[in-house]
């Protein structure tokens, strides 16, 4: 088995490596490609950031402290 | 399968259920605000989420992920409620392979990754409420609440596959979307007539 991906390969497996669904194994092949092919790379860094991006501000609402007490009755 | 069926205590065991579901607040609120985009249904939702998970908590196996199942509790709650039950596949714009960082790469003079730095939040919060339901539930539960394809697959009852492609074309959707943004707004300049 040859660990080496070609850009088309790497790129297939982009989702699933920045949502973290490989196997170690493939993580391994991913980021040994990443390591010597900067535009594969700089295209990987775009996408995890844009789920960071989207992650952070979507995570900025808290729960209304009214809610929390009726649930805190309704609870216990 | 088996279970380890534990009933010393009927009153500690509830007490710990309703604490650790508590927890879960939080992700719940915004998982609800996102999905009604309004406030009012969203804490409505959450309410009735809990009233549901507290009537069926039996059903829960401790040590698994509750957040998984509150969640399938309250999507649930949320297509009955609001849709009707019907979990309609509304198509989204075929946009073909756009891809976000391809466009900036061709018409941009910023760098890629700065161009999201320069992306108002609300403006991401607004893109995402914007994309049809089933769509957005998935970017919810993967890329906000950070679940795995198959706990995101269990919670909406669908494959794995069906989880991935939802969440690449919605992620299209939402790059397209912030693209005319970022060129509305000028943080990106108007594209070069080549
Ligand atoms: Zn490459």
């Amino acid at each position: 088995m040859n660990g080496n991906l070609s850009c088309d390969e790497c790129m297939e497996r982009l989702d699933e490596f920045v949502d973290r669904e490989l196997t170690d194994a493939e993580i391994r092949e991913v980021r040994l490609h990443l390591e010597f092919c900067p535009p594969c790379e700089e295209r990987y860094r775009f996408q995890a950031g844009f789920k960071r991006l989207v992650k952070v501000c979507c995570e900025q609402d808290k729960a209304p402290a009214a809610l929390r007490e009726k649930l805190q009755k309704i609870l216990f | 399968m088996t279970t380890l069926v534990a009933v010393p205590d009927q009153r500690t065991d509830s007490a710990a259920f309703s604490e650790e579901a508590l927890t879960h607040l939080d992700t719940l609120y915004r998982g609800a605000l996102r999905l009604t985009r309004d406030p009012d249904r969203a804490q409505d939702l959450v309410q009735d989420t809990y009233v549901r998970a507290l009537r069926y908590q039996h059903s829960y196996q401790p040590g698994t992920n509750m957040k998984a199942w509150l969640f399938a509790i309250m999507r649930n709650l949320f297509w009955d409620r609001f849709k009707g039950g019907r979990q309609e596949d509304v198509s989204l714009d075929d946009l073909g392979d756009f891809a976000l960082y391809d466009t900036l790469k061709d018409t941009s003079a910023i760098p890629e990754t700065e161009v999201l730095d320069r992306i108002a939040a609300d403006e991401v919060v607004k893109a995402v409420e914007k994309l049809p339901p089933l769509h957005r539930e998935v970017v919810l539960l993967v890329d906000v609440e950070g679940f795995s394809y198959k706990d995101a697959a269990q919670v909406i009852g669908i494959p794995i596959g069906t989880v991935m492609s939802r969440l690449h074309r919605a992620r299209q959707q939402l790059q397209k979307q912030l693209y005319d943004y970022a060129l509305e707004s000028g943080i990106v300049p108007a594209e070069r007539s080549a």
